[in-house]
């Protein structure tokens, strides 16, 4: 059986009767035609499987089974929006998801590192950040710092970690996150965070869609 | 006075029982224009309320500005809101063959609410609850069911994302205020049931959006929402994802 998490730019793709790891594509080299799967989830899941899965149910169901607590946050960073679940005694407690005015976060911040050129994984988290509640509306505080003199590097590295206590509070503080997402990666974005995180990837949502195929 | 002599009445809030008793009269066809009138783009109002703001009183005047009723009842008191305060001044100068009557609704006797608590699927029941408002007789008894979930706040602009709600859903908050004719209860619009899950919604830009964050992080199993004019995708995932992984 054939899963996908059809994320913005990044397509998620497992066959369960295989015993390869899940396959990551570039969401924009998708053939639109000819793709078909049994389950999907993401944004762009509807169009191309006979069962769609929400995408807050496959996240939560998937941190269900990785995390294997009763009481967890758990923050998916995508290219488009960010989204959590909270459970607490085994139960949803809590969940959100921010497709607009939170939208495009790591979209931009991805968008920032090509354009500038710089290389995330070699710069360290600034001691302040701006204020920012969406990735659009924050770019205009990165040209202002650097007509005022700080270095493009610096005024995106403050960019970055304003995104990150964005979603931090977007997530209602908690005392740990578990992070999903393609922004797992970004050691700087996962450096910012106030509290400390534990990374599960990019394929949390396709293990909730494996859960999905034992639901009666 | 148009020409079948009926006069055409808006109401915004729920205007006391007096009005409302008056508007009963067979002399006046009534608008209730809270709620989306026929196909009026909410973006006729945008001339004069900002686009970043309450959408139930930007339809307000986008029905007010295509009605043009001949009079408008709008509460203004606590039972409504501080918005419809400014946006009755407003009418008021948009529409100057409009009569425009402020009423601050401090009605006290509880007329029950059997729609709040019986099963019918929650868009019925939403739609029959805002028509009550223009009856003020007495409720006719419903049979009651006991709630699997439950829907606390004030009837949305787009009735769309009622749809995901179980019939077993009881509605709590403002809408609950509206069906016992109470509108400024607030003791009755707080109460919740922590038994069951329940969204706590208001309109974006309104100032319920405290109250409904606040009681929702009270309640044991409560999920926020806020939404602007439609429902989008993510509003109606949360609301699907919450009762699912809530076992509805």
């Amino acid at each position: 059986m054939l899963l996908a998490d059809f994320g913005t730019s990044y397509c998620k793709l497992q066959d369960t009767e295989s015993s390869e790891l899940p396959r990551l594509i570039a969401t924009n080299t998708i053939d639109r035609k000819s793709m078909q799967v049994d389950i999907a989830t993401g944004h762009n899941g509807k169009r191309y499987a006979a069962q769609y899965v929400n995408e807050l149910t496959a996240l939560a169901r998937g941190g269900l089974q990785l995390i294997g607590k009763k009481a967890f946050t758990l923050l998916d960073c995508g290219s488009r929006d960010i989204k959590y679940v909270t459970y607490d005694d085994g139960k949803i407690k809590d969940m959100g998801w921010n497709a607009e005015c939170g939208a495009s976060m790591g979209f931009t911040i991805e968008l920032l590192e090509k354009y500038y050129g710089l290389d995330f994984s070699a710069m360290a988290v600034p001691d302040s950040s701006f204020s920012i509640t969406c990735g659009v509306l924050g770019m205009s505080h990165i040209f202002d710092a650097v007509v005022n003199g700080e270095s493009e590097a610096e005024a995106v590295a403050k960019f970055v970690k304003g995104i990150a206590l964005n979603a931090y509070d977007f997530a209602k503080r908690p005392e740990t996150i578990y992070l999903s997402g393609g922004l797992c990666d970004n050691l700087l974005f996962v450096g910012s965070f106030p509290c400390p995180i534990i990374s599960l990837g990019r394929f949390v949502l396709l293990e909730g869609l494996k859960t999905t195929l034992t639901q009666p | 006075m148009n020409e079948n002599k009926r006069q055409r009445a808006g109401i915004v809030g729920i205007p006391p029982l007096s009005v409302m008793e008056l508007l009963a009269s067979p002399e006046y066809e009534v608008f209730d224009l809270d709620e989306p009138q026929g196909k009026t783009s909410i973006e006729t109002a945008s001339p004069f309320l900002p686009k970043v703001y309450c959408g139930i009183l930007r339809t307000v005047v986008a029905n007010s500005l295509k009605i043009k009723p001949d009079i408008i009842y709008i509460d203004t008191g606590s039972g409504k809101c501080d918005c419809a305060v400014h946006t009755a001044t407003v009418l008021e100068d948009i529409l100057p063959n409009t009569r425009i009557v402020r009423t601050r609704n401090h009605d006290a006797t509880d007329f029950g609410i059997p729609l709040c608590r019986t099963k019918m699927n929650l868009m019925g029941k939403m739609a029959a609850i805002t028509a009550s408002v223009q009856i003020p007789f007495p409720y006719e008894d419903i049979m009651e069911c006991t709630p699997t979930a439950g829907f606390w706040g004030v009837p949305p602009r787009d009735f769309s994302l009622l749809k995901l709600f179980p019939d077993t859903t009881h509605i709590y908050g403002w809408a609950r205020c509206m069906e016992n004719k109470t509108p400024d209860n607030l003791d009755l619009e707080m109460h919740f049931n922590p038994h069951v899950p329940t969204v706590f919604f208001a309109q974006s830009f309104c100032a319920k959006t405290a109250l409904a964050r606040h009681l929702a992080s009270k309640h044991p199993y409560g999920l926020y929402l806020d939404c602007d004019v439609t429902a989008g995708n993510s509003v109606k995932a949360k609301i699907q994802a919450f009762l699912e992984l809530s076992g509805m």
